[in-house]
């Protein structure tokens, strides 16, 4: 009796943990929100939550804004990336060694607006920064740059 | 005659098919802060073209990229809003200290002011704080002074009101001079905090 009761709190305690536990993040942080007006949301492992300044950002997830919305993000390698209204942004790759500044990363930006100032991963390893979208694909050499995708 | 015009046609069916499709994306290069400008690499798969100049600029239509000219003014009405919603780009600092010891010089202590502002006039910030030093003395000790000087900066920075979780530290000792010496030379600009403000 006295088992199944400990057994039962332990379930509970486990079913809370799940419950209020966000989607879970894996690897490490590759990016902080810095601002966000509007509806902003972040898709991780099929789950959408709510996104505001201070979050921080892994691998795969994707930004979504709504009709309202913006948000700017800043990398681990200085890179920072901002969209606007109706946009939707996956952080499909990253990859960064912050004791030689090496590293890799692509964007897919699936519909909106995107601005994006390169940082330490473009200005390494040429071609190492990409974004992609629907049509094309682009590859980044130092440098600020803004991209709209048609609907 | 005939010829002219099966091939007048055959021009305006082509002018036709190039103005009809819709835009399938914009791409655009923005000045760099300092006035520089990089550049990008627009690959459709049926073409490429590179952009490196500010305000360069390309767009896909059926498929295809090419370049197309655009101003500062149309940037705005197409991408304002969006670059309105960047971050404070990252800032990068370096200050020196005193040899063999985790105390600013003047300068730096000065120039600590500075530093301190950047990071407060952001609403959320990170800062990672990397200590060095020259090669004088033991590489052991060398590495712990490094860390004391970085764990200095933190603690002088969360004294001033900042989140000291937010401020992370480390301690390289002489493994990244800034200036190359050989060993036991004491070098002022390499007795330093590098710190990354985001």
């Amino acid at each position: 009796m006295k088992l199944l009761q400990v057994v039962r709190a332990a379930a509970i305690v486990a079913g809370l943990a799940l419950i209020a536990a966000p989607a879970l993040a894996e690897g490490p942080e590759i990016a902080q929100v810095k601002t966000a007006a509007g509806a902003v949301s972040v898709l991780r492992d099929g789950k959408s939550a709510a996104v505001k300044p201070g979050d921080f950002l892994y691998e795969k997830d994707v930004l979504q804004t709504g009709a309202d919305g913006s948000v700017g993000i800043t990398f681990t390698d200085d890179s920072v990336l901002s969209l606007g209204a109706n946009s939707e942004a996956a952080l499909a790759q990253y990859a960064f060694d912050s004791s030689n500044f090496k590293g890799s990363m692509l964007t897919d930006l699936r519909k909106g607006t995107a601005s994006m100032v390169s940082g330490d991963i473009a200005r390494s390893s040429p071609s190492a920064m990409k974004v992609r979208t629907p049509t094309a694909t682009l590859g980044v050499r130092g440098t600020s740059f803004a991209i709209e995708v048609g609907q | 005659m005939t010829m002219r015009w099966i091939a007048a046609l055959l021009v305006a069916a082509a002018l036709g098919a190039c103005s009809t499709p819709q835009r399938q994306a914009l791409f655009v290069v923005l000045p760099n802060p300092d006035g520089s400008a990089g550049s990008v690499t627009v690959d459709s798969g049926s073409s490429s073209v590179v952009l490196d100049k500010a305000y360069a600029a390309s767009e896909v239509r059926g498929g295809t990229a090419a370049p197309v000219a655009l101003d500062a003014a149309q940037v705005q009405q197409v991408f304002g809003p969006t670059i309105a919603a960047r971050p404070i780009l990252p800032a990068h600092f370096r200050l020196y200290f005193i040899s063999d010891s985790d105390v600013l010089t003047p300068a730096s202590q000065i120039q600590y002011r500075d530093v301190f502002a950047d990071i407060k006039r952001r609403p959320v910030y990170q800062v990672t704080v990397i200590g060095h030093t020259d090669t004088l003395g033991d590489k052991t000790y060398n590495q712990q002074l490094s860390l004391s000087r970085a764990k200095a900066i933190r603690e002088r920075l969360v004294k001033d009101g900042l989140t000291g979780q937010s401020i992370s530290v480390a301690g390289r000792g002489e493994l990244d001079l800034a200036v190359k010496t050989g060993d036991q030379v004491s070098e002022p600009r390499n007795r330093r905090v590098e710190i990354t403000v985001q």
